[in-house]
């Protein structure tokens, strides 16, 4: 078990891409403008977690571009060493492939965590500095921990077809396609979706139509993580609410963690380098 | 017990065969030099000991363990210099070598290892900023961490200028005097002559030679080149020569036909020549050397050794 050397290795590697410390910056930029954009009105005072689940943060900065900035980070992680060869370097030492495949996905999961806890924490100056603001350090800590999370499971995604893809091109447009897949095309055609089944859905489907929205929901990872996320800043997580969706939305984030770098290592183990 | 063992392997990409039902056997404490032009399969069959490519038949055994299924076991003893490898841009060499060091989960003092490569004084810098001499020396550096019992370097020397080919060889004797297991490849005999006890030849996928170096030397040994210049050969020309006795090899590039032979067939193969319809103008006669064994070995022409 040399995975931790490998992740070690990885993480180092990572961190000094420009990527990383490029990232770092834009979050700081947009958390701290979208801090500004939901200051509260003169007189009044308003939670630092309104800000975490305001449209802006919550859509737009962490389920939009969380999961883009995460398959940019990992798509190349083991392809792009195939591709150089630095993978026989690597396999040179005595790592199993299993090592090197979660190693990869614990190495790169630092690389995108660095830069949104850099994004996040910085930006909590400001918070706490404002005194309109009731900076709740527990909720604004637990989300940048769930943001992370998320950025683990694209992470995940991205390692999986990374060891997979046969040349980095493919593992880009998989990672392309699962974005697009994931982020814009669910939402549109969940919509439609939802109007139709409202109404109860086709007879020969042994669900009803809330069951196929509800599961919908859960499989794709932004979904799952607003269900938690969302549970968690109204202080709800696991003890109000839907308990069972928040459950399943937890462990659907966990299987999207381990279950497509398992799939790439079932490929990658029958491979020739 | 052998340090490496192949057993009737072969290794076919797609529909082209890359090793033939190969044969060899090293044993525990052998430097092995393993020869041949490039393509011949030396690569394929160094990466099939470490796990890197899957024979397609026949059993691979590494320090007496399954080169699959115990791969790791096998690489946790053995220290490689790879074919093709590329090394981390980004991180310093000081710290490829830390790597190395807790991938094998040894400890040791980095810069030791890089004084003894003779890179010490790049420690500290990026490794994407090495020349591929200098990688040579990391990646090598990297291989003699937790001092292995085998060593399999795929083209030590490549990148190396004639100094650093010397400090490599320097290296491999040290390790081979501390009882460590050799294998390493080179498409150069001269590279491989001065320290290997023993040497295999590959051509197009097949081991065709196998001996000491002495054993090599034994066998060229009293043979002399013939170099016969004329007015035009071909191939055709050369079947009668080569059906002499004490003939070893003939080739020609039409202006002069060069002929491996025991010194007593010199006349023969000149009036076979001349019976052939070949005007012969001059000739000199050249010892044969280890070289123009190997070439012989090596570029396609039939020998009988």
């Amino acid at each position: 078990m040399t995975w931790t050397a490998v992740a070690r290795k990885d993480f180092e590697d990572a961190i000094r891409s420009r990527w990383v410390a490029g990232l770092s910056i834009l979050f700081v930029l947009l958390v701290s403008a979208a801090a500004y954009l939901v200051r509260p009105a003169p007189g009044q005072t308003i939670s630092s977690n309104q800000v975490l689940n305001s449209l802006f943060v919550r859509d737009a900065l962490v389920t939009t571009l969380v999961p883009l900035i995460a398959l940019i980070v990992a798509y190349n992680a083991v392809v792009g060493e195939r591709e150089s060869g630095s993978l026989k370097l690597l396999l040179s030492l005595p790592h199993s492939r299993a090592d090197v495949v979660f190693g990869k996905v614990a190495g790169r999961a630092g690389a995108i965590a660095a830069p949104i806890g850099v994004g996040f924490l910085l930006p909590a100056l400001i918070l706490l500095l404002v005194p309109a603001v009731n900076f709740d350090a527990g909720s604004y800590l637990g989300y940048t921990l769930l943001t992370a999370i998320l950025g683990v499971v694209f992470v995940s995604i991205a390692v999986g077809f990374s060891t997979a893809a046969s040349s980095s091109r493919r593992a880009v447009a998989g990672a392309v396609g699962i974005y697009f897949l994931f982020v814009p095309l669910w939402g549109a055609v969940r919509f439609p979706l939802q109007l139709y089944l409202s109404g109860g859905g086709p007879s020969w489907l042994p669900l009803t139509g809330q069951q196929v929205l509800r599961m919908l929901r859960l499989i794709n990872p932004t979904g799952s993580f607003k269900i938690v996320s969302n549970a968690f800043l109204q202080g709800a997580l696991f003890t109000q609410g839907d308990v069972n969706m928040q459950v399943s939305a937890s462990l659907m984030l966990l299987v999207w963690i381990l279950v497509p770098p398992l799939l790439g290592l079932l490929w990658f183990q029958e491979a020739d380098l | 017990m052998a340090a490496i063992e192949l057993d009737g392997v072969t290794k076919r990409f797609g529909d082209v065969t890359a090793v033939t039902d190969l044969d060899l056997t090293v044993p525990e404490g052998e430097v092995f030099g393993f020869l041949g032009p490039n393509g011949a399969g030396k690569s394929t069959t160094i990466n099939m000991l470490l796990d890197f490519v899957r024979p397609t038949a026949g059993e691979v055994r590494v320090l007496g363990l399954d080169a699959g299924r115990e791969s790791v076991a096998v690489r946790r003893r053995t220290g490689v210099l790879p074919e093709g490898y590329d090394v981390y841009h980004r991180l310093t060499g000081r710290k490829h070598v830390e790597f190395a060091m807790r991938s094998k989960e040894v400890d040791g003092d980095p810069d030791a290892v890089l004084e003894r490569v003779g890179i010490a004084d790049a420690a500290d810098r990026k490794a994407g900023g090495y020349s591929k001499g200098m990688r040579q020396r990391l990646v090598l550096g990297m291989a003699l961490v937790g001092e292995p019992d085998l060593l399999i370097l795929d083209e030590p020397s490549s990148g190396l200028d004639p100094g650093g080919a010397r400090e490599m060889r320097e290296i491999v004797r040290e390790e081979a005097d501390r009882g460590t297991t050799v294998f390493f490849s080179s498409h150069v005999l001269g590279q491989v002559e001065a320290v290997c006890d023993r040497v295999g030849i590959m051509r197009e996928g097949e081991l065709v030679a196998e001996d000491s170096i002495e054993g090599l030397r034994d066998a060229v040994e009293g043979g002399e080149t013939l170099v016969v210049t004329v007015d035009a050969a071909s191939e055709d020309d050369l079947g009668a020569v080569r059906a002499l006795d004490g003939v070893t090899n003939a080739a020609t590039d039409g202006g002069t036909v060069t002929i491996t032979c025991d010194p007593d067939a010199k006349t023969a193969v000149i009036g076979a020549l001349e019976e052939a319809g070949v005007t012969v103008k001059d000739f000199q006669t050249e010892e044969t050397s280890l070289e123009d064994l190997f070439l012989a070995y090596t570029e396609g022409q039939e020998v009988s050794v």
